[in-house]
């Protein structure tokens, strides 16, 4: 029996997955890869929690519009990371330290 | 200007002070002038000095025999004291006015030829400077200013003896001058003080004209009475000493005469101005001005002294090689002689002296200096190593230079004191009254004039000695180096031309016309007091005719001795001949105690200062250097270090947060998550 607890674990192991991907590699298309984690990580918890709402498939159809819009930004993202890339010639985060002041 | 006397003569006074600034003036001019200005500074020169040989001649036609008189003008004053400018106008400031400008003419003109064009510039400047001194020194009316170029004419000297600087000779002999001089500058100073404590003046003729204040001062219990104060008696003493402190360094008497000699270093020219006719006279021009301060006794002691040192120093003249050595010591004589006239109450005779003297040293220099250049010539020409000056490289001389022959045969026969040169009339004024000075005294005063008339006998010898080696037989150079080709001569014309003025001025004419009194000289009668009889006695008949046949005899000697060959002289191995070689070992004898103790002395002080007072100072710096190190570690690592550690901390606390913001933007992130993390956890736990 499948219960809720062990779709909350899968999910905060898939978050803290993204969550170390994001702080500990070089790679800006890795960290995208990694926030894409901790979205999912994010809308598995929708669906977790839709299965056992009242109102059906409200948490499913939620989770359609997160996935659209994370293809949207991951869109979004990606071309950023081509602008970087052609500004800097790398996409390394540690090396584009601009922001400092 | 002021005049204490109504026949005061402005002419003559304008034209004094006209004939002591012409060289002060030469002088400036030759020293602001650039280096190369070569013979035209030495003309120059010689010009101011005939303008001053002109006034002088002036001066000395309204002055002479015209009493006495002085102009002054108020200089500074101190206190209630007020020191005058001036001059004094009598026989005696006229006479060595003229003297001084006449043979500084003749000297000057051959100055232009025997010194470097190159270095005449600089010679000039010096000359003209010391005849400025002189010239200011015999006419000045009060001790203040004769202190003053006294001094001046001192440092000329030092400067003149010290012309060829790059020799050490001459620099060692300069130094020494300087030093022997201010020892008697030091005592001429205490006479002035002690007078001036006395009688309140320095004024010349207030002090010791006709009815002076020294005139009018006595001896009394011991006290040292004066018109308006009294000192003990010994102040008189003193005062006495140091004017002849004074007289003994620049008229080089025993026992300061040592640097005379040394300053032959200089050129022979100056050696024929300075330390033949004039500087040197100095001395006896100033006893000649202080004259009535002294006693008996103290003119005794000077007569002693002066004989001595004429004897002194004749007798080292006998064995001198060195031709102006021999020059030298020939003036320390004849120096000896003027002070010891001035001891014996003869002081018409003594500078009449002094005057002729002048003359022929100065022609004997000059002669030298020719002789001297003409070696010096061959020297050069050949490369040879020798001494110009020695005159055992001379010898036959007489063909080669006829002038410079007969100008010295003159010069040395008036030095002997042979009739009809000038040297014989002043020369025998001196011995006839020192034989009747010491006639009125105990029988052993006998000694002094023996004594003297000893010495012309000496003087005939090395006199002898120096024309026979110098000019007769063969040339010596000749001998030794048989293949040097010799054209010597007389030189140009201004060689010849003051050697015959010179000459002509040591014969009889220029003085008197009866070549054979001394008594008819106008010079000796313009020194005498209004009351002098002349008293007729037997030496004014034997003392001439024994000197004359002494001379002549001595020099027939001589010429046996050094052109016969004949063995008559001493040994050159016995005692005295060594005494007198070695200038009685006087120097030897300054060097060994005198020169040593001081030597010895600075040593130690030396040695005190070094290790005690700087090793005083050195623990002083080593305690100060060691107090400040301390201080230094302290302030480094205590006060600093404190000072280090808060900015130690701040700055790791700056970093610490710094390193947050470094632009990376996990970091950001990273640190957020930290920051959430810890604050969840705090929540957990509280």
């Amino acid at each position: 029996m499948i219960t809720l607890t062990h779709y909350l674990l899968v999910s905060a192991a898939l978050f803290s997955i993204g969550l170390y991907v994001i702080l500990s590699k070089q790679n800006a298309i890795q960290i995208l890869i990694g926030i894409e984690l901790m979205l999912n990580a994010a809308i598995l918890n929708l669906v977790a929690f839709g299965k056992f709402d009242k109102i059906n498939n409200g948490g499913q159809s939620f989770a359609l519009f997160a996935i659209v819009l994370a293809a949207a930004t991951t869109a979004v993202a990606l071309a950023i990371v081509l602008n970087v890339y052609r500004r800097y010639k790398t996409i390394d985060p540690g090396k584009i330290n601009q922001l400092k002041d | 200007m002021t005049s204490i006397t109504p026949h005061i003569d402005s002419v003559v006074v304008t034209c004094t002070l006209l004939a002591a600034g012409l060289p002060l003036g030469a002088s400036a001019v030759n020293f602001l002038l650039p280096g190369k200005t070569g013979r035209a500074s030495g003309w120059l020169s010689v010009l101011a000095i005939l303008g001053s040989l002109i006034l002088a001649g002036i001066v000395f036609s309204k002055v002479w025999n015209a009493g006495e008189w002085s102009v002054q003008q108020a200089w500074f004053t101190i206190g209630s004291t007020t020191v005058y400018a001036g001059l004094l106008f009598n026989n005696l400031s006229a006479l060595m006015l003229l003297l001084v400008s006449a043979i500084a003419l003749p000297v000057h003109i051959y100055s232009t030829a025997y010194i470097k064009a190159a270095e005449q510039n600089r010679y000039f400047t010096y000359l003209s400077f010391f005849c400025f001194s002189m010239l200011a020194l015999v006419v000045v009316n009060n001790l203040v200013m004769l202190y003053a170029f006294w001094e001046l004419v001192g440092f000329s000297s030092y400067l003149l003896i010290g012309f060829w600087f790059t020799r050490d000779g001459a620099v060692k002999a300069n130094k020494k001058a300087f030093i022997m001089n201010r020892i008697g500058d030091i005592g001429l100073l205490s006479a002035i003080i002690i007078l001036f404590v006395q009688y309140h003046t320095f004024d010349l003729t207030l002090l010791f004209g006709q009815n002076g204040l020294v005139f009018n001062s006595f001896m009394r219990n011991g006290l040292w009475m004066a018109p308006a104060h009294q000192l003990p008696a010994v102040w008189q003493c003193i005062a006495f000493g140091g004017v002849f402190l004074a007289v003994a360094a620049k008229s080089a008497q025993f026992p300061l005469h040592t640097w005379l000699p040394d300053a032959m270093e200089g050129p022979t020219s100056v050696s024929a101005l300075i330390h033949a006719a004039t500087m040197v006279a100095a001395g006896v021009f100033l006893l000649g001005r202080v004259y009535p301060l002294f006693n008996t006794t103290e003119l005794d002691i000077l007569a002693i002294i002066g004989c001595f040192t004429a004897f002194l120093a004749a007798t080292i003249a006998l064995t001198q090689n060195d031709l102006k050595r021999i020059l030298a010591y020939s003036t320390i004589s004849q120096l000896g002689y003027m002070i010891m006239a001035m001891g014996i109450d003869a002081y018409a005779s003594s500078l009449f002296h002094l005057v002729t003297h002048a003359f022929f040293k100065c022609l004997l220099f000059l002669c030298a200096g020719v002789i001297i250049h003409e070696v010096q010539h061959i020297k050069d020409e050949h490369q040879l190593d020798i001494d110009p000056q020695n005159i055992l490289y001379m010898g036959g001389l007489r063909k080669k230079m006829p002038i410079t022959f007969m100008a010295t045969v003159v010069g040395c026969l008036a030095l002997v004191g042979i009739p009809l040169t000038s040297g014989y009339l002043s020369k025998d004024g001196i011995l006839i009254q020192a034989f009747e000075w010491a006639e009125s005294r105990a029988w052993y005063y006998e000694i002094l004039p023996v004594g003297i008339l000893l010495t012309s006998a000496l003087t005939a010898f090395y006199v002898a000695r120096l024309i026979f080696k110098v000019f007769f037989g063969e040339f010596k150079l000749k001998e030794i180096f048989p293949d040097i080709h010799l054209h010597i001569s007389d030189g140009s014309w201004a060689y010849r031309l003051p050697l015959i003025l010179l000459a002509l001025c040591s014969l009889f004419p220029l003085f008197s016309w009866n070549p054979l009194l001394y008594e008819h000289a106008w010079l000796f009668k313009g020194f005498l007091p209004v009351d002098y009889l002349v008293r007729e006695n037997v030496y004014h008949a034997i003392v001439p005719a024994l000197i004359n046949i002494i001379s002549v005899f001595v020099v027939y000697w001589a010429y046996a001795v050094y052109l016969q060959q004949r063995k008559l002289v001493f040994s050159q191995k016995s005692f005295l001949f060594k005494l007198s070689y070695h200038h009685w070992y006087i120097d030897t004898f300054y060097q060994q105690v005198v020169v040593k103790a001081v030597v010895a002395f600075s040593q130690a002080l030396f040695w005190f200062d070094r290790q005690v007072i700087d090793g005083l100072i050195h623990q002083l710096t080593r305690a100060g250097k060691l107090l400040a190190g301390m201080s230094a570690w302290a302030d480094r690592y205590i006060i600093d270090g404190f000072l280090l550690l808060i900015t130690q901390v701040v700055k790791g606390i700056g970093s610490f947060f710094r390193s947050f913001q470094g632009g990376k933007v996990q970091y950001y992130l990273y640190s957020m998550l930290i920051l959430m993390l810890t604050l969840f956890i705090i929540k957990l736990l509280v």
